[in-house]
């Protein structure tokens, strides 16, 4: 795939015959799939369909066996998570990974780019742009966290937060980023309908004002349905059906799998 | 029988400046050996189990360039700093990819071989003989600075005063360079990296290159307390320089508390004044099991401080609490 190919399609993000093994176990195995710019896609598929694995894989936190990720037309396989999330593509977790001991506003404006006061050199050399980034930073860190109705908890250290919260604050974090593709792993679980909504309805929003992609894990296939342009289906390490929602759900592909799995389970 | 419960404690030490003085100098020495420390596990989750080595090496280096190698003592300081982080280079980045527990053996070690190849390359360190006459131009400025003293109307002062002096002054510079480093991006990354590396990387940060620089600020402070260490014992033997320093090291920065960097002069100047008090108390037992008695008394208060106050005297108890 060239990479006026990648364009033409409009894919941002190309994954090809993904490989990735743990002792013997093909966690992933030949997942191929590609991410439309500006689309909300869904990633789902029962459990240990390796959608977990494909996402840690995909954000340079594993390195994979065989097969190519292609970013905005380069080859990023193998790239450390650092350097993928400075070209825009961001992550968040599962299990969230809030830095409990400081402070809320802290853990926003840890993930502001440009900041010439996080190297020692700048801070020497040019604590007046650090300041005045800072001051930046700090504004739009709390309007970030005014939109996930967080500013009242500002203050307060990230370890305080309920889980809800947590998942909210882990989206505010990694929006200050400035990611133009966010792959978000379950950002729904474990918080309530009402929340999920406000949720969902940012994803839209920045979909919308700022042409973001998302591409986002989820297990309860219902939940993705009003959600998302195109929902791509896991099962076993490989991807088993790619479309509408609607296509999807009636895949005869897709029932087995999720069947298969309930009674293997 | 009444001769087996002498106990007795005298207090004229305590009003005695030379006490003081020589309490001050190590509490000092170990304000800046253990802000090494505070910066490692305090504030980047490095667990740094050999900072005796640091200390070392800036030491023995100081040493080793003005003696054998003829070197101005004012160049041999910053030379030995040099030396330190190089060798903090060496050891952290492989090191540094390890697991938090896999690094502190490998930070021990590293330790372990500094002192053993000091007490072994005879040539050069003098080996348990001893290395001398690396004080000379330190003995100078002591004296000038005595001369002021006089002049300022002190008679006679006590002859560990300059050093005490100069020990402070470094001590209380590097603990405000420090926290004003901490409050700055720079030292947001490090704490996030602290918090989470995983969660710090997938929001850009090279953490690596942070835990390097932390353990390379960590490693010139040891230097730093070296040389101070040094110019106070004016000769240098490897068993100034067992794993039990990086210890005594820990105690004071428990007792200071954790992410405090103002907290470890307050802790060095109680850690070593009741390590230097209990000295006057005397038993009726043998002086080697006097000095085992001391660290046992240092270590009961180790323990009541742990049990009443476990964030010590400065830290934050919620930082301690939400860590994990």
């Amino acid at each position: 795939m060239t990479e006026a190919a990648a364009a033409a399609n409009g894919a941002i993000l190309k994954v090809d015959g993904l490989v990735k093994s743990f002792g013997g176990i093909q966690a992933v195995d030949g997942a191929t799939l590609d991410v439309k710019r500006g689309s909300i896609t869904a990633l789902i598929g029962p459990n240990g369909a390796g959608k977990t694995t494909l996402f840690n894989v995909v954000t340079g936190f594993y390195r994979p066996e065989r097969g190519s990720v292609v970013l905005e037309g380069s080859e990023v396989a193998g790239a450390p998570p650092q350097a993928l999330a400075r070209r825009g593509m961001v992550r968040t977790f599962q299990i969230t990974k809030a830095l409990a001991a400081m402070p809320v506003i802290d853990n926003v404006m840890l993930a502001a780019p440009n900041q010439p006061g996080e190297r020692l050199l700048g801070v020497i050399l040019r604590p007046r742009a650090s300041h005045r980034r800072e001051r930046e930073v700090r504004e739009e860190a709390v309007e970030l966290l005014d939109l996930f109705g967080l500013a009242r908890l500002a203050d307060a250290y990230a370890g305080t937060l309920s889980g809800g919260q947590r998942k909210l604050l882990e989206l505010a974090r990694a929006l200050m980023t400035q990611p133009r593709v966010l792959l978000l792993d379950e950002p729904m679980a474990g918080i309530n309908r009402t929340l999920g909504a406000t949720l969902l309805e940012h994803i839209e929003r920045l979909r919308e004002e700022r042409g973001m992609t998302f591409l986002y894990i989820e297990h309860d296939m219902e939940v993705v349905m009003g959600h998302s342009d195109r929902v791509i289906v896991m099962a076993q390490g490989r991807v088993i059906a790619d479309g509408l929602p609607d296509k999807v759900r009636r895949d005869q592909r897709v029932i087995d799998a999720y069947l298969g799995s309930e009674s293997a389970g | 029988m009444t001769e087996l419960f002498r106990f007795a404690v005298t207090l004229e030490a305590f009003t005695d400046l030379g006490f003081w003085t020589g309490v001050g100098v190590l509490a000092g020495t170990y304000t800046l050996f253990t802000l090494g420390l505070q910066i490692n596990v305090g504030y980047s989750g490095i667990l740094n189990f050999g900072q005796v080595g640091f200390m070392a090496l800036g030491a023995y280096a100081m040493g080793i360039l003005v003696v054998e190698a003829g070197w101005s003592f004012w160049l041999a300081l910053p030379a030995s700093i040099l030396v330190a982080v190089l060798f903090g280079l060496v050891v952290g980045l492989p090191a540094l990819r390890l697991r938090a527990d896999y690094l502190a053996i490998a930070t021990l070690a590293a330790a372990e071989i500094v002192r053993l190849t000091a007490r072994n390359a005879r040539d050069l360190t003098g080996g348990n003989q001893g290395l001398f006459g690396f004080d000379g131009t330190w003995a100078d400025i002591s004296e000038t600075i005595e001369g002021w003293l006089e002049s300022a109307g002190w008679d006679n002062p006590e002859s560990l005063f300059p050093l005490f002096l100069v020990v402070w002054i470094v001590a209380l510079l590097a603990t405000a360079a420090l926290a004003a480093l901490q409050r700055t991006p720079w030292g947001r990354v490090l704490r996030a990296v602290r918090e989470d590396e995983d969660a710090a990387r997938a929001l850009g940060k090279s953490t690596l290159a942070y835990k390097l620089q932390s353990l390379s600020i960590a490693a010139a402070l040891g230097a730093i307390a070296g040389w101070f260490l040094a110019l106070n014992l004016s000769f240098l033997t490897p068993q100034a320089f067992e794993p039990l320093i990086t210890f005594l090291g820990y105690g004071v920065l428990v007792l200071g508390g954790l992410a405090n960097y103002w907290g470890i002069a307050i802790g060095s100047i109680i850690f070593w004044t009741v390590q230097e008090a209990t000295r006057f108390i005397e038993l009726p037992i043998s002086a080697e099991k006097e000095a085992a008695v001391r660290f046992m008394i240092v270590g009961l208060l180790l323990i009541l401080l742990m049990a009443f106050r476990p964030q010590g005297m400065f830290g934050k108890r919620e930082e301690m609490a939400l860590g994990d």
